[in-house]
């Protein structure tokens, strides 16, 4: 008897396990979708974007500035363009990035008050986008394949329901030791990122503020990052985005960040 | 007096401006505070700076061409008490097809590769400003040019006419004593240069053909002008009078990433095409010169660059005998000079602690640069900074300002 309610169990319990595999994916792969929906949400994009950077005293400062984004391959290499309106001091300045996700990214920047066009080294991707709490990796994406993913029993975010992943670095790295990503199971976006330091003790945490659908693509329109270690927070909102709109890649080039292109930057 | 309505009338043309179109109007206002600290300096005055600046910035575009504006009102407390002002640009731009792009009116103009090195780059310079404590931007004086830019599958093509020469702005012994050919000297020995005359070929054509191999750009450069100092000297009516001797630049240069940081190879030829041969005692001769450079981020917010720039002046025998014989200073043939900047962020980025070192080992001179910018809020920050110059020889580069150590005070308000 014993053991035929053993079996039974069994049986029952086989499918549903079956099933958990069968739709259960794996965690390389939801990192992979997630990278894709969040960094390379359709081919192109502009925004207007408000970045928030509150020091760990609670000044406030804001940055207001343009971003224009090109896709030449999925998951893979990228040009962005920004252009700064505030606050005054770099007001006009430009900056370009050409993303290359096996190589080293290039940089450049024009000041036009000296009409001086400048490369800046790219060695190190995790020193601050713009002087925020994000780094230029958290901006613009750090490669799936760089660290080493495992799935973590499901969890849930606010009313959504969540992947949890924690991803550890192939190669020793400096910007973590360890994170956990929470990933939306309908929309594959971030909707927590927990960056883990030295003796895994949490030092950033990423937090998706608003996600909007904006012409079908779900987008999320505000983003924080917080330092636990250091304090300070920078709030990031997006505004006037607007997809596939036809960027050609003459755009990311010396000419234009000389020049910026009043099509796209009014 | 004229100065004076003229800047009360161009502040009103500005306010009316934005009334009759929606122009965007920005820009800062700067108070700059700065003194010597060489009592034996000659200067007139013992203030480096002393001075308010209005900055504003007004731009307009429409779909076929664009405007901008930059003009700067001066209060001028070290020198002349006395109201000033200067459109620093004030030019359009517009495109003709889809290849040909234009950039016509006063103008900053900038290209090369080195740091505060300039081979290639025959544009004005202000070094009284420089000297001082302003803003980087105003190392570079304005020039009233047309740009023009060809882009091509090949590479780009700029080509800057100026058509009346515009030199640099060197110290005149007010403010900033400078070594005038016998000693150190304040004021009372500086003498206008005479400029070229106005005439066409007496403009200055500036050409770069512009070309990116892989992750490199590489470039060749013309210029045909004059030197932008006055090196040269003519005699009229039995008294030494300094001129803009005549040059052409032949350059070429490279720059690009390598081992996780930037760098860049530059080099020129200067022809002093008033003394080809070099026997012309009164013109400077012709030289050879070139740089290498090296920029890479070493440590979190902390950017560290260096150069080494080496000239070798030609027909270098001639001049020694000739300065010999004048018992004047004779420079090494072959001189060198090593650069170095170092920036640190501080704070979130809020603090900006800067250090540009130059030292010639040939010239036995150095002038260090120091600064400390804190930005207090999205408007307002303050820097404090010094120049230090020192030399062994009156007559060098450096060593003829090394009475002029200065340091100086600064508060921006941006809008």
């Amino acid at each position: 008897m014993l053991n035929s309610k053993l079996i039974l169990i069994l049986l029952l319990a086989l499918p549903m396990a079956i099933a958990t595999t069968a739709t259960g994916e794996d965690a390389a792969a939801i990192m992979e979708k997630s990278h894709l929906a969040y960094y390379y949400a359709a081919d192109d994009g502009i925004s207007e974007v408000t970045m928030r950077i509150t020091s760990k005293r609670g000044k406030e400062r804001t940055k207001e500035f343009v971003m224009l984004r090109l896709d030449e391959e999925e998951g893979g290499k990228q040009k962005y363009y920004t252009y700064f309106r505030k606050p005054s001091d770099i007001s006009r300045l430009t900056f370009m990035v050409h993303k290359i996700p096996d190589g080293n990214d290039q940089r450049w920047i024009y000041v036009p008050s000296v009409d001086l066009v400048k490369p800046i080294s790219a060695d190190d991707k995790n020193s601050s986008f713009v002087g925020s709490h994000f780094s230029y990796e958290d901006v613009s994406g750090r490669h799936w394949s760089e660290d080493k993913h495992s799935l973590l029993p499901d969890s849930t975010i606010g009313d959504r329901a969540v992947f949890v992943i924690e991803s550890i670095p192939v190669e020793k790295y400096k910007g973590f030791s360890r994170k956990l990503s929470y990933i939306d199971k309908e929309n594959y976006l971030p909707l927590r990122e927990e960056y883990y330091g030295k003796k895994d003790k949490l030092v950033r945490v990423f937090t998706a503020e608003k996600v909007e659908e904006i012409d079908g693509v779900t987008t999320m329109t505000a983003r924080s990052m917080e330092n636990l270690k250091k304090g300070g927070k920078t709030l990031i909102e997006f505004s006037s985005i607007e997809y596939n709109v036809g960027l050609d890649a003459s755009l990311f080039t010396e000419r234009f960040l000389k020049n910026p292109p009043r099509k796209y930057i009014k | 007096m004229r100065v004076f309505r003229a800047f009360i009338i161009t502040g009103l043309l500005l306010m009316a401006v934005p009334v009759a179109a929606e122009v965007s109007i920005d820009g800062f206002l700067q108070t700059l505070y700065g003194g010597r600290l060489d009592e034996s300096n000659p200067t007139a005055t013992e203030q480096t700076a002393s001075e308010a600046r209005l900055q504003l910035r007004v731009e307009d575009y429409g779909d076929a061409a664009e405007f901008f504006g930059r003009i700067d009102f001066v209060y001028d407390g070290a020198d002349s008490s006395d109201y000033d002002w200067e459109l620093r640009e004030g030019y359009l731009k517009f495109r003709l097809g889809s290849r040909l792009d234009f950039k016509v009116g006063r103008q900053i103009l900038t290209w090369g590769t080195g740091d505060l090195i300039f081979i290639n780059d025959e544009f004005a310079k202000d070094y009284r400003s420089f000297f001082v404590g302003r803003d980087d931007q105003y190392l570079k004086a304005p020039q009233n040019a047309i740009r023009t830019e060809f882009y091509s599958g090949l590479g780009s093509l700029s080509l800057v006419w100026t058509p009346r020469f515009e030199p640099n702005r060197l110290p005149t012994g007010r403010r900033l004593s400078y070594f005038n050919g016998q000693s150190i000297v304040g004021e009372g020995y500086y003498f206008d240069p005479t400029t070229p005359a106005p005439k066409f070929e007496n403009g200055e054509v500036a050409m770069r053909l512009s070309r990116q191999v892989g992750s490199y750009n590489s470039s060749l450069y013309f210029y045909k002008g004059f030197y932008k100092n006055p090196m040269g000297v003519v005699i009229i009516d039995s008294s030494m009078v300094p001129i803009y001797p005549k040059l052409n630049v032949y350059g070429a240069s490279v720059r690009g990433p390598m081992a996780g940081g930037i760098v860049w190879v530059e080099g020129g030829y200067y022809d002093s095409r008033q003394d080809r041969d070099g026997d012309d005692p009164m013109m400077p001769n012709s030289s050879v010169t070139g740089m290498i450079g090296f920029e890479r981020q070493v440590a979190s917010n902390l950017t560290v660059n260096g150069q080494w720039q080496t000239d070798k002046m030609l027909d270098h025998d001639t001049y020694e005998k000739q300065q010999t014989a004048m018992n004047a200073f004779v420079r090494d043939e072959t001189r060198h000079m090593i650069t170095s900047r170092l920036t640190k962020l501080l704070n979130d980025e809020l603090l900006a602690l800067s250090l540009f070192v130059f030292y010639s080992p040939t010239d036995e001179d150095g002038y260090l640069r120091a600064s400390a910018d804190y930005k207090y809020s999205d408007e307002l920050s303050l820097a404090v900074g010094a120049n230090i110059f020192d030399g062994t020889y009156d007559a060098t580069e450096f060593g003829q300002f090394q009475k002029n150590d200065n340091v100086y005070v600064k508060f921006t308000y941006g809008f």
